[in-house]
């Protein structure tokens, strides 16, 4: 018990700043000037509030649909989207977390990547040279490297990629502002970066942290160009490193070329010469992947309306869009400091934070992208010009409010609801604030159509269980492990759509039986890092049977539904009079741990299966308890609530 | 529609009951006897490999005497002229095509003529979103977006026998692919290993759960939902008879431990339990070099030998089973002629695949390719399609798994076959 004294405090105070901060006890925002139409759709308060809490939480806790109630259903809404609820257990736990506060440079001297970690220390005379894959086997090499790396205060990035899983299931199993973490999500994989790209992977925690969070609820062009000019985006979709092909330097090497074609063929300066040229072609030259995706992926949808030859163009308008070289470890013509503001001003370059428009990089030549004109001599001011109007573009407004309503409506959103919050998308300049208010105000959202209609992604699923069952976290990543098993493996999808937002996509055999696995897992506390407390849930009451628990905690666990057919299905199963002796044999059988001096068949048995009412508590109900404990809760009432998070019904929200 | 779980109703699998243990019963019977137990006939398997994120063509196989391009790809142009400069030559296939060197483990197939490339392939619909592009190559539907299925599962509903088994299209993929979507069965496995209901050292635990999930799940009122739930405890029960977890590969076979090298390990795992596959689906990802795709070793040459070694160990191991399999491999667009100006190349139109087994038309590069230069190019700047995606992939499944109903592959399509399987 001893190692376990810390995370009890910890969890103590969570559970004390969430009592003294009930989720949504402020006033919040100015009363609502609209009214959600679930009367008019047949639904009654409550059930309102559950959908309500299904599409824009990370799932209802235990208490949250009375609350929901309490502030009123528009009024509850406002403040979700508001997003200023106080949080302060979150902030406490995420608090220490390096990704929560260090900078991008500070993350590139602290965490940099694998390769300049080995060049470092082959460089500093601590493993040799030859030595490419020394890491992966030679546990002596790797003690030094190790070493060395803390004498240097550099961490691997493997510790910093954790921080930023574990602060997300933090900030979405414990956050007041739900909806923000939910869009947070949502606008994460509208604009995905991966940490399968090593190039952009250091910059993303910044980047979700910086460009998205802070954006999420605002106008959507802040969205494009933030994530536009953001070190992770710039990075992933290459375009740091597209640069325009009659910018100024290449017409240096031009005249480099016209130096060479004077020369005599044997003048001693031709080799030199052609060296130049070969080194200023390398680093010259258009890339127009983040061009395509801007339009395709962001902002105007594939069928937008664009050509190829908008592509090409708008990459043209977009060259000179750079990241700052930062960190420490930085070599040759890209130390830092050679990018001092002085230097950078005199060469004309802009810098906002960690972005730089290079001029000399840039294409001025004219360019037209959509039918408008790009006069010759443009420089940064063209680009944002240009992501403007595409952020603004009808296409947009369509291709926007389409993935909103898909993500929080239904996989086939009607089109009458995507039309309604197009409209409201171009009239309100693309405030997302508007246009999510546009679709929860709408009939289409309370539609029979899209009532539990959306298959919950794994994260959905992992987390929702956490909330409905009201879990202590004490290490996250274990949870990480099974959403990655269910088929979710955040933060690492790698092409740039993101994951698909469709139940076609997330179910399938593989995942499907990883859900089950999933939900038994968490309910018996096989996922290390993660309690909870069953017969908590229910005021301490404990089912009297089977049966008795397995309706008990349905309702307990997905409230407002109807469970009519789960139930019926279930009962005959767990009335089968042996299945108590063989889950209690079987369960024996595999205790972590038997405490000594107790007999744990019997109490089991007794506790359980022989419990009879809540009177007659006592004596049997303090085993019950133990055994619990003893066993991990793998028992009965742990199986129950497995099946019940694993079944078909829960899947959906 | 035809039913999604036909198989089902042609009583293929009343065979196994539903037995309390999940082992069906004659399974289990046999399994006393130490009987080596093989339900299903022998059948052809078609393994597909989808190259995610468009494979530069003209870097796997190259028109090396092409002067275009070795003007237009300055620094990724490779030769196969020995001491050109480079350390490894490309493997001349046929004076005019280089194979590229880290897939030197092909060459040999192509010398035995077991293996055929098309070169120019693609699609017509000349889409450079990956998505789009992905879409109508495993939809089969280059112009129509409303497809529903995917070609692979209409390819499974073609086979003109009765399924008896859940197995019969697997892919070995944590989703279901786009190829597989559709009515009739098919599954995604991502790992054979712990494909199954688990309650760690509690056996009736786990069968109670399983028993409570099937029966649920029998019940749901998504369709989505019910279907998975009946084809994923269909496939345990059937995966049961093999104890997965200790396999070795034949005829010293090495897999390479990458994503491929695992699907097509189990892959040939599944064959050999003879549990009834017939279409099988891996996947293959980084292919998307925008940026410093290398020439020799690097990136694009990392991504080549991981393909060519996996597939090569695959081949080797199933041995006795080769005649019965055919692997091909397919991505959704190539990349532009010129080099981009981050040494690597950019969205582009036509590529290369790859066609191995024994019926296979080998030891030739199929298709046109015509000398490069901007009239010939598509768009002036991309290597052109000349041969549509689906004439190949309906050869394919025409001579390999006797698919001939081509209106039902690919609605819509007319077009005719080049020659990459033997007749």
């Amino acid at each position: 018990m001893r190692i376990l004294t810390k995370p009890i405090i910890l969890f103590g105070f969570i559970a004390f700043s969430a009592f003294v901060l009930p989720s949504f006890l402020n006033e919040g925002p100015a009363n609502p000037h609209f009214k959600f139409p679930y009367k008019q759709a047949g639904l009654t308060e409550r059930q309102a509030a559950a959908h309500l809490l299904n599409r824009f939480t990370f799932g209802a806790k235990p208490g949250d649909i009375d609350a929901v109630l309490k502030t009123g259903a528009e009024q509850w809404f406002l403040q979700q989207l508001e997003g200023s609820l106080p949080d302060d257990s979150v902030t406490s736990l995420v608090a220490s977390y390096d990704v929560s506060k260090m900078s991008n440079a500070e993350i590139s001297s602290t965490y940099p990547k694998g390769a300049i970690i080995k060049r470092m220390a082959v460089q500093d005379g601590i493993i040799p040279k030859d030595s490419v894959n020394v890491n992966k086997n030679d546990a002596v090499l790797r003690a030094k490297m190790y070493e060395y790396m803390q004498s240097k205060g550099i961490k691997p990035q493997q510790e910093l990629f954790k921080q930023f899983v574990n602060q997300k299931i933090y900030r979405a199993a414990y956050s007041n502002n739900q909806l923000h973490e939910v869009l947070t999500d949502f606008w994460f994989n509208h604009f995905n970066v991966s940490l399968t790209k090593n190039q952009c992977a250091e910059f993303t925690p910044a980047y979700e942290r910086d460009v998205i969070r802070p954006n999420v609820t605002g106008k959507f062009e802040n969205l494009v160009l933030a994530t536009a000019k953001s070190p992770a985006m710039l990075m992933y979709l290459d375009n740091a490193t597209s640069s325009g092909t009659n910018s100024s330097t290449l017409e240096q090497r031009d005249k480099l070329e016209r130096l060479r074609a004077k020369m005599k063929p044997n003048d001693p300066r031709k080799a030199e010469l052609l060296k130049k040229i070969q080194q200023s072609k390398k680093s010259q030259g258009l890339n127009e992947n983040y061009a395509r995706e801007v339009m395709e992926l962001h902002t105007l949808g594939v069928d937008g309306g664009y050509t190829q030859s908008d592509v090409t163009q708008a990459a043209r308008v977009l060259t000179g869009w750079t990241v700052k070289p930062m960190g420490k470890y930085l070599s040759g013509n890209n130390r830092a400091a050679d990018y001092a503001k002085e230097r950078l001003a005199k060469a004309g370059v802009t810098q906002d934070g960690d972005f730089l428009f290079v001029p000399f990089r840039h294409d001025d030549g004219e360019k037209t992208v959509l039918g408008r004109k790009f006069p010759a001599g443009g420089g940064y001011e063209e680009g944002v010009d240009l992501l403007k109007m595409l952020a603004h573009h009808p296409s947009a407004a369509k291709f926007i409010s389409k993935k909103l309503a898909v993500r929080f409506v239904s996989d086939n959103p009607p089109q009458s609801l995507i039309d309604k919050m197009a409209k409201s998308f171009l009239q309100n300049d693309g405030d997302i604030k508007q246009v999510l208010i546009t679709m929860a105000s709408a009939p289409e959202f309370w539609g029979k159509d899209a009532l539990r209609e959306k298959t919950k992604s794994p994260f959905e699923l992992a987390m929702s269980a956490v909330r409905g069952l009201d879990a202590t976290i004490t290490q996250p990543y274990a949870l990480y492990t099974w959403i990655t098993k269910m088929g979710q493996q955040v933060y690492y999808y790698q092409a740039p759509t993101g994951f698909p937002d469709r139940g076609q996509y997330w179910i399938n055999s593989g995942s499907l039986l990883n859900r089950m696995n999933f939900g038994l897992a968490l309910a018996s506390q096989r996922i290390p890092g993660v309690k909870i407390n069953l017969k908590a849930l229910n005021s301490n009451h404990e089912p009297e049977s089977a049966e008795a628990a397995l309706k008990t905690y349905s309702q307990l666990i997905m409230p407002e539904r109807n469970l009519e057919e789960t139930i019926k299905r279930l009962t005959p199963m767990l009335n089968d009079p042996n299945i108590d002796k063989k889950i209690g044999a079987a369960a024996e059988k595999a205790a972590p741990a038997k405490p000594a001096n107790m007999n744990e068949d019997s109490m089991l048995e007794k506790g359980y299966a022989k419990a009879g009412s809540p009177k007659k508590a006592g004596k049997n109900d303090k085993a019950f308890a133990s055994a619990q404990t003893a066993y991990g809760n793998n028992s009965m009432l742990a199986q129950v609530v497995g099946i019940i998070i694993g079944s078909p019904e829960y899947q959906r929200k | 529609m035809t039913s999604r779980r036909g198989f089902l109703k042609s009583g293929g699998l009343a065979l196994f009951g539903i037995g309390i243990g999940g082992v069906p019963t004659f399974l289990a019977r046999a399994a006393e006897t130490e009987k080596i137990v093989k339900p299903f006939k022998k059948k052809k398997i078609m393994v597909c490999i989808f190259q995610r994120g468009a494979m530069d063509g003209l870097m796997a196989v190259t028109p090396f005497t092409d002067e275009y391009l070795k003007a237009a790809r300055p620094t990724l142009f490779m030769t196969a002229a020995k001491g050109g400069g480079r350390t490894t030559p490309l493997i001349d296939l046929d004076g005019r095509f280089g194979l590229h060197p880290a897939m030197k483990a092909f060459e040999p197939m192509f010398r035995e003529k077991r293996m055929a490339i098309v070169h120019g392939i693609g699609s017509p619909n000349n889409t450079r979103s990956h998505f789009d592009a992905q879409d109508f190559m495993e939809s089969g539907t280059p112009f129509n977006k409303g497809t529903a299925s995917g070609w692979l599962n209409r390819a499974v509903g073609l086979l003109g026998h009765d399924a008896a088994t859940p197995l019969r299209a697997v892919s070995l993929t944590s989703s279901m692919p786009r190829s597989f979507y559709g009515d009739n069965p098919a599954i995604a496995i991502s790992n054979i290993q712990d494909f199954g209901i688990q309650v760690r050292g509690n056996q009736n635990g786990a069968k109670l759960a399983a028993r409570s999930f099937e029966d649920l799940y029998d019940q749901a009122s998504t369709d989505l939902l019910k279907q998975t739930g009946k084809e994923s405890f269909d496939a345990v029960r059937l995966l049961k008879q093999t104890d997965t977890k200790s396999y070795s590969p034949s005829n010293n076979a090495v897999y390479p431990n990458t994503a491929l090298g695992n699907s097509l390990k189990q892959i040939a795992q599944l064959i050999k339990m003879d549990v009834g596959l017939e279409v099988a689906f891996a996947e293959s990802g980084g292919w998307d070099t925008h940026f410093n795709q290398g020439t020799e070793s690097g990136i694009f040459a990392r991504n080549v030998n991981d393909l060519s070694t996996s597939i090569m160990a695959f081949w080797t191991d199933m041995g006795a089973y080769q005649d019965d399999v055919t692997v091909m491999t397919m991505t959704e667009f190539g990349r532009t002629v010129k080099q981009n100006g981050t040494g690597g190349t950019d969205h582009g139109r036509g590529s290369c695949n790859f066609i191995l087994g024994n019926d296979v038309n080998g030891g030739l590069v199929h298709g046109k390719v015509n000398p490069l230069s901007v009239e010939n190019l598509e768009d002036g700047r991309d290597l052109a399609v000349t041969t549509d995606f689906r004439s190949v992939f309906s050869e394919v499944a025409d001579k390999h798994l006797s698919i001939n109903n081509d209106g039902v592959l690919f609605p819509g399509w007319k077009g005719s076959k080049i020659g990459v399987m033997r007749s």
